[in-house]
Parts: C-alpha cells; structure tokens; sequence
C-alpha cells in the first residue's frame, strides 16, 4: 500500500518501485533461499521482513554477501542484529526487543499491577517466548517479585489445562503469556473454566481479531505490551486507510511493516542513491516518527533505541491504552 | 529466465546437501523396503554434532562431518535395537515417535540453544565440497548395493520369510541399512548446518522426514539416479516456482498418490543410469540411423 | 488432592479426544490391516465441514452435524477408491498403501492451505462456555460430551461388530477375504461400509474437536498421538485403541502436573517404547489375529 501511494507520487527518487513479495512459510531455510533470491535474482535494493527472529536469523550471512540491507518488524530476539557482542552490518529491525518487552511486562506487572507473585506459561518450542519469559523471570525477580510456577507448553498444543492446574494450585497474582493469540485465546478460556481468576499479561504476540472474537470474557482486563497504542488518533488515519483498501483491520506486523518500508524509504531519499550499501549507511542514522512510534537507531546496535512499549488493557473487547511504560 | 549465479549456486548447495540424506533412505526405503518418518533426526544428531564439534571444540570441517555421521550411526544402533524387529506399520509409527521425540529434546536443550536455534555456525560449506560429497556419496552406495549387503537388502526387501529361510540375517541386514542411512542423514545435516550457520530443532520436524520420503518415491524407490535426480527436480524446481509455493505439497500429495497407483517404479523406473547404460542407449540410437540409411540406400538404387 | 482430581479429569478429557480420534482409526485396521494415515485429514475435513455448514450455511447444529458426518463418510469412500483400491487390486507391497496414504494426507492438508487459508476457525458456541463445577473441580462440558460420545461410539461399534449380521461378514473379510468372498459375501461393499463408518467417526471427532479447540488445517497432527495410542493399546483391537487413548490421556496429563510440562508429548513417545519393549502387541493385542 505504501508502495503504491509511493509510485502514485512520482515514486522514489524519480523512479517507480516494485515490490517483490515471498513468503517463507514460517521456515529458516525457507527465508534463506528466499532472501538469496531476492539479492541475487531479483536484485532488490532493501528488504522488509520477515516477521520473526527464526528467520531474520540466517538471513544475516546471505546479506553480507550480497551487502543489501534488511529491516526485521517483529523480529525481537536480539541475536537478529546482535551475535557475540558485534553488530550484524546489515540487519535492521523497526521494533524494540525481547528483553526490552519482557522486561516492560514484569516492571508493569510488579509496579503498577502491584504484582507480588507471578506464574508464566510459555511455549517451550517458540524462541520469541522463550525471550520473552527469560526477561520477565528476571526483571520480576530483580524488583523482588516471586516466579510462582513457570510451565510450558508446546506450540501446537491445544490443551494447557495440566499445566494451568499447576498454576491455579500456586496462587498467582498474576500469570505471563508471552505467545500468540492462537493459544491465548485457548489457553486463557481454559484457565477461566479451571476457576483462575489470576490477571492475564501477555506481548505483542496477542492482539488480533481472532483474540477477541474467541476469548473475550477470558481476556477480560488483561494487559499486554505492545509497540503502539492501536487508537492513537495518529494511527486511525492508517488504520482506516488498510481497512479501505484490503477490507480487514490491520494486524500488528501490518503497522511496522508500514514503519519499516517507511524507514526504507527514508533512507533512500537521505542516501539518494539506489545503491544498497549506501542505503545502509543511512539506514544506521534514521531518526524519524512512525506510527508505532519515535524510531532512533542506534548506529552499536541496528535497533531503534529507547522505543516506548506501550501497556494496553483489554476491556470490553476493546483495547484500551493505559500508558507507555519504559523500563527503569 | 536469467539466473544469477549467486541465487542458483545456493539452489544447487542445498539440492546437494538434502542429497545425501535422500540417498540413504533409497537404501533404507527403497532398497530395503524399510518406511521411516524419522529420518530428519538423523539429520539434526548429525547437524548438531558437527557444529558442537566445530564451534565447541575447534574440530575442523571435514572431520566434524564425519563424526556427525558417526553420532548419528550410533543413535540408529540404539534406535535400530528397538524398532527395527516391528512389522511395517509399528516401525512407521515408531520411527515418527523417535523422530519428533528427538525434536522435543532438542527443543528443551538449552545449550544447543533449544528452540531458538543455534547460530553463529562457521560457513564452511560451498559448492566443490558439496559436489564432491554427492559423488562420494553415490559411488559408496552404488558400492554397497552391488554388494552381497545390498542383495541381501533387496531379498529382505521382497520376501521377508524365504531370506530368513536362506540364511540372510534378517535383523542384521535392516541394522546395516539403517545404519548406513543415519550415517548419511548425519552428513547431509552437518552440511547443512554449515551452509545456513543456524539451526533450529524445528528444521528437521516430520515435515522435514516427509519431504525427503517423497523425493524417494519420486525418483523412484530402489533407484540410486533416482534420489539423485529427484533431489535435483524437487528442490530446484519449486525455487523456481517460488509463486506457487502454496501448491507445491499439495501437488506432492497428488504426485505420490498417483506414483504408487500408475507408476511406483518413479521417474526412473527402478533402473540406473549408469555409463553402460548411455553408451548402450547411443549404440541403439546410431544402430537405427544405420538402418534406415541402409534402406536408403536398397531403395535408392 | 483436589489438584489430582483436577488433574485426572483434565487426562480423562484429553483421552476421550484421543480415543475419539482413534477408534475410527482403529477400525481400519482391525479391517483392512493397514495404518490409514489419511485418517487425519478426514478428522480435520470433518471438523470444516461442520464449521462451513454452521456457519456459511446457517444449518441448526443437530443437522450441520449429520450433514458434516455423511460428507466426512464420502471423502473417506472417495480416499479409499482413488488412493487404496488399485493398490489392493494389484496386490501391492503394504509399503504402497502407507505411502499413498501419507501422500493423500499431505494432499488434504495442504488443499486447505492453499485454498481457504491456514489461519484457524472458531465455532460459534453452541454449547455454554461455562463449566460444570463439582465441589472445586471444573469439567468442561464439551469434554464430557466427549467422553461419553466416545464411550458410545466403542459400545456401538462392539454392537455393530460383535452382535449384527453386517459385523460378522467384516470380521469374516477381516480374517480371510477370499474365503468371505466365497461364502456370497461382497467384500468391495464391506470394504466401503467400513471406510464410511471410519469417516463418520472421523468427523465426529474433528467436530467436537473444532468445537472445543477451533479449527485448522493442521489437526491431523494430533492424530499422531492417537496412533501411538492406538499402538499402546493394541493395534487391531478397538477396545484397545480407545482404553490406550484414555490411559495415554492421564498420563501424559498426570506426568505434566507432577514432572515438567515441557516434556509432556514425550511421555507418549516413553510410553510407545515402553510397550513396544515389554509387549509389542500392544496392551490389549493378541499375537494371534484378532479384531475389534
């Protein structure tokens, strides 16, 4: 869409862009050879996506090779720009980090929600939960908070009752779910129907229409992380924009898929010049205002430096922003 | 279509690399009559071990695939010692309980990294190395069919009781076959995990098992040029079809259906392509042109 | 204690899904001797078809249900012409039918896929959320629909199989085809009763299952379970693929609440090796032929 409202004005730098989609099915491999074709066949300039770390991972030697740059959006792990202390010279992403969110979720939790105890179910088979678990456990324990009970599942599974039983019995204030809203959605009407009444927190993994339409009792004043706050009214503007022109309401990837191509181009005109490796310079000093936010990157680390996170409540099936949270 | 060398080197590394595994379940499925669901988890021992020795204990290239190939041999033996006395059906289901098994411990394994994957493998693989491998690979298990094992494995293959009756030692021969198979498995994991430098449990799930099964049947089950050359038709070919990804199990789906039911010989048909073969097939083809030269010529004057 | 209970009734839940899911299983191959994995897709099949009739067509539950069960008992015919019946006819290797099953059930996953999406479904609620509450334990009620269904589904079949006339001419084909053909009985039709009785208790899994945890393309994962289930509780005897189900239900429900949840999907795999070292018949198996 972004693409198109480009070209409509007269393009980039003069020139019409095309935009030459894959989809990697979710697989490393797949991303690899996909990437390998975007750099050397079609000959790409920048890539957005892919969405998860799983992918943006292997991806790193393919594009030092071909020195084209690529911004990850909802890759959070931070092995996607970071190995071993060095930064990936050629991987970007657009949101904040594993450690950042669950971090976020655990100081909200423990300060605001005055959480003493805390319980996390997490999908054991899921490196984006996983993050996410290690950093809450640690930031609630360091603010003198109690891990209850830490279970886990694993992705696919449909039936979490045995560990919720484990969980009910440890008395949580409140319990983690850092997954999707596929098996949020289950596993929190699973956890109603066993009698929890603990508070829901979950990541960014969790909004979707699907969440709501399926579990909306469960979710019931739930909280969770996000990267924006979905009714800031200078979202809406996009929002309806997506709903116009593809007839369903954006999900999360959507709108850093917009920040990223943004950032894209953006780098483009700073660098006017079509060549990657100078798209990629500039690229390492972006300093612009998506709609998820301000987006600094941090030349150390590729990452947008200091995003807010923002904690949103779901009431009513709606959800509603309560604050930005920055962890201390 | 103009392909840049870059894109179709990698296409051909990874055919190459997923080739060697192929190979040893043609000799597991197709020559031995033995169905395993689990041979992605060959796979990942040996894609493990190899980057547990390279990264761990500074062991170079070659000799980290090796061992791979040899953990995952050991890991048959043990698994072989279980599985391999079921009839058919329990040794599917077996092998695909081992095979997502192996997974879910990889999974939970955080020094191996668990799920999240392993990366920061060396890049070690190209495409000499991969080239000559399958050679290497192809020629030994051209060797090993040739051999009283591989017959033994076809006997096996086709009429369970009478080899018994014979003398052949029934469980012994599955062992090797499956031994031989992991060892391949094992390679082909390690060479893959050097030319990705990540890897993730998930990589060798069933559906990594399934797909090196289809390419069997595709290329056709007791055929050698078969898994060599459905390797080559089944990964090259949906990379260039890289639109229709969508399609391309479900038309896998069909292919086999229709491969057991009209043709389950494969592509190949159960024979080989070897260099007596082409020579034959050339003398045929100029042995026509000379007869119809010489009517010609009867006719002529 | 009362965790226990919980517990035991959250494994009692699970088994009944995986009994459900098995005894159509099962009967194929106390039938035809063969692992039909095809019958994954056809839970999976089931379970849409009920969805699309409820929703898309407005159908009251009672006839979406019977509506999804005859369509379930088609697909599962159709599979068994295109994809067995040559093979059979050819006599073929028992690897054959394995590998066309495997591929048929690649194919219908993926048909899915391709055509109306992988993202998952949710039924409407028919049923009421709310759980039954015994004291301080739970039960959800769609589980207790499916314990009880599957319980009926094995007393019917045992009726079916053991006590009528058209149960005897399948065990008869059961245990020798040709000689069953020579006593006036039409194995091609017994053939087909079997596979449209396998399909209709393979839709009535899908349907409570896409009830209870929505619908997607890839249910037929779970099958696998069933399978091992199956296999612990003896091939070929569905008395025993359903007892296996609901013991592989609790324990693996009951190893999860008291070990590690992470390990739990291997504890059927434990549980697989364990049998197949001590007794691999299965629990119920005899090493003679016996069915049902």
């Amino acid at each position: 869409m972004v693409i198109d409202d480009l070209n409509k004005n007269g393009g980039l730098l003069g020139t019409q862009v095309q935009l030459v989609p894959y989809d990697t099915r979710g697989d490393g491999t797949e991303a690899v050879n996909a990437v390998k074709r975007l750099t050397g066949q079609d000959k790409v300039i920048g890539i957005i996506g892919p969405n998860a770390s799983g992918q943006a991972i292997p991806i790193s030697s393919v594009l030092e090779e071909m020195k084209v740059p690529d911004i990850a959006t909802v890759a959070t792990n931070p092995k996607v720009t970071i190995v071993d202390g060095k930064v990936k010279p050629y991987n970007f992403r657009v949101c904040f980090i594993d450690p950042y969110q669950g971090a976020a979720a655990a100081g909200y939790a423990f300060d605001v929600l005055k959480a003493k105890n805390a319980a996390i179910l997490y999908d054991v088979a899921d490196d984006y939960s996983q993050g996410l678990t290690q950093f809450f456990e640690k930031t609630f324990t360091e603010k003198g908070g109690k891990i209850v009970a830490k279970e886990a599942f694993k992705t696919g599974d449909v039936d979490f009752r045995a560990p919720l039983t484990k969980i009910k019995e440890s008395n949580p204030d409140v319990i983690f779910m850092p997954y999707f809203f596929k098996e949020v959605a289950l596993s929190s009407k699973q956890a109603r129907e066993l009698g929890i009444k603990a508070t829901l927190m979950g990541g960014d993994g969790w909004p979707s229409e699907q969440l709501i339409s399926m579990a909306k009792d469960a979710v019931e004043g739930s909280y969770f992380v996000n990267h924006l706050d979905f009714n800031d009214p200078e979202v809406a503007g996009f929002r309806t924009k997506y709903k116009t022109a593809f007839g369903k309401d954006v999900e999360l990837n959507g709108f850093l898929a917009y920040d990223a191509t943004n950032m894209l181009i953006d780098a483009v005109k700073r660098a006017n010049s079509f060549d990657p490796i100078k798209i990629t310079a500039a690229l390492e000093t972006t300093n612009m205002t998506g709609i998820t936010g301000k987006i600094v990157i941090g030349k150390d680390t590729h990452n947008p430096e200091n995003k807010d996170a923002a904690i949103i409540k779901i009431v009513n099936g709606e959800y509603i922003f309560q604050q930005k949270y920055a962890v201390h | 279509m103009d392909l840049s060398w870059y894109y179709l080197k990698g296409i051909l590394m990874f055919a190459g690399i997923n080739m060697i595994p192929v190979l040893g379940l043609v000799l597991l499925t197709g020559f031995t009559g033995l169905f395993s669901f689990g041979n992605a988890a060959f796979m990942s021992i040996g894609g493990y071990t190899t980057a547990f020795m390279m990264i761990k204990l500074g062991v170079p290239f070659v000799p980290s695939l090796l061992i791979g190939g040899i953990v995952a041999s050991l890991g048959a033996l043990v698994i072989g010692k279980f599985t391999l006395k079921l009839k058919g059906d329990y040794f599917c289901i077996a092998t695909l309980g081992f095979g997502e098994a192996l997974r879910l411990i990889l999974d939970n394994f955080q020094y191996f990294g668990g799920a999240r994957g392993w990366a920061g493998i060396p890049l070690k693989t190209n495409l000499t190395t991969v080239i000559v491998m399958d050679i290497i690979a192809v020629i030994i298990m051209a060797n090993i069919v040739k051999s009283r094992h591989g017959r033994n494995m076809i006997a096996v293959r086709e009429e369970e009781l009478a080899s018994q009756v014979i003398g052949i030692n029934v469980f012994k021969t599955k062992m090797l076959s499956f031994v031989i198979s992991a060892f391949y498995g094992g390679i082909g994991g390690g060479l893959l995990a050097s030319y990705l430098g990540f890897l993730q449990p998930k990589m060798f799930a069933l559906t990594k098992s399934t797909e090196l099964i289809i390419i069997v049947i595709f290329g056709g089950l007791g055929s050698i040029s078969g898994g060599v050359i459905g390797s080559l038709v089944l990964i090259i070919l949906p990379e260039l079809l890289r639109s229709f990804a969508n399609w391309r199990l479900v038309i896998y789906g069909i292919v086999v259906v229709f491969i057991m039911i009209a043709r389950p010989e494969g592509l190949i048909g159960g024979k080989e392509i070897t260099f007596k073969g082409i020579y034959n097939l050339f003398k045929k083809i100029s042995n026509k042109n000379k007869i119809n030269l010489g009517n010609t010529e009867e006719g002529g004057s | 204690m009362t965790n226990f209970l919980q517990q035991l009734i959250n494994g009692l839940s699970i088994g009944s899904v995986y009994a459900l899911m098995a005894v159509g299983y099962s009967l194929v191959y106390s039938i035809m001797n063969f692992s039909n994995f095809a019958h994954g897709g056809v839970i999976m099949f089931g379970a849409y078809f009920g969805y699309f009739f409820i929703t898309l067509y407005k159908l009251p539950f009672p006839v979406a249900f019977i509506a999804s069960g005859l369509c379930a008992g088609i697909l599962a015919v159709v599979i068994q012409r295109i994809a067995y019946k040559p093979l059979m006819d050819r006599k073929a290797p028992f690897l054959y039918f394995i590998i066309s099953a495997m591929g048929v059930s690649i194919f219908l996953e993926n048909i899915v896929v391709a055509t109306i999406g992988p993202t998952f479904r949710t039924y409407p609620a028919i049923f009421s959320e709310l759980p039954i509450k015994i004291g301080m334990l739970n039960i959800g009620r769609i589980d207790l629909m499916m314990f009880v269904i599957s319980a009926f589904c094995l007393g019917f079949l045992i009726y079916l199989i053991d006590f009528t006339k058209i149960g005897k001419a399948i065990q008869a084909t059961a245990y020798n085809m040709k000689a069953s053909t020579l006593m006036g009985i039409n194995a091609d039709r017994i053939i087909i009763i079997v596979f449209a009785v396998g399909g209709i208790l393979a839709d009535i899994a899908g349907v409570l299952f896409g009830m209870k945890y929505t619908v997607y393309p890839q249910i037929g994962n779970i099958t696998i379970k069933s399978f091992i289930a199956a296999v612990f509780g003896g091939l070929g005897s569905i008395k025993g693929a359903v007892i296996g189900s609901i013991l592989l239900g609790v324990i693996e429900t009951l190893a999860s609440g008291y070990f590690s949840s992470q390990y739990r999907d291997l504890i059927a795999f434990a549980l697989l090796i364990f049998i197949l070292i001590v007794r691999p018949v299965g629990l119920m198996g005899k090493v003679t032929e016996d069915k049902a």
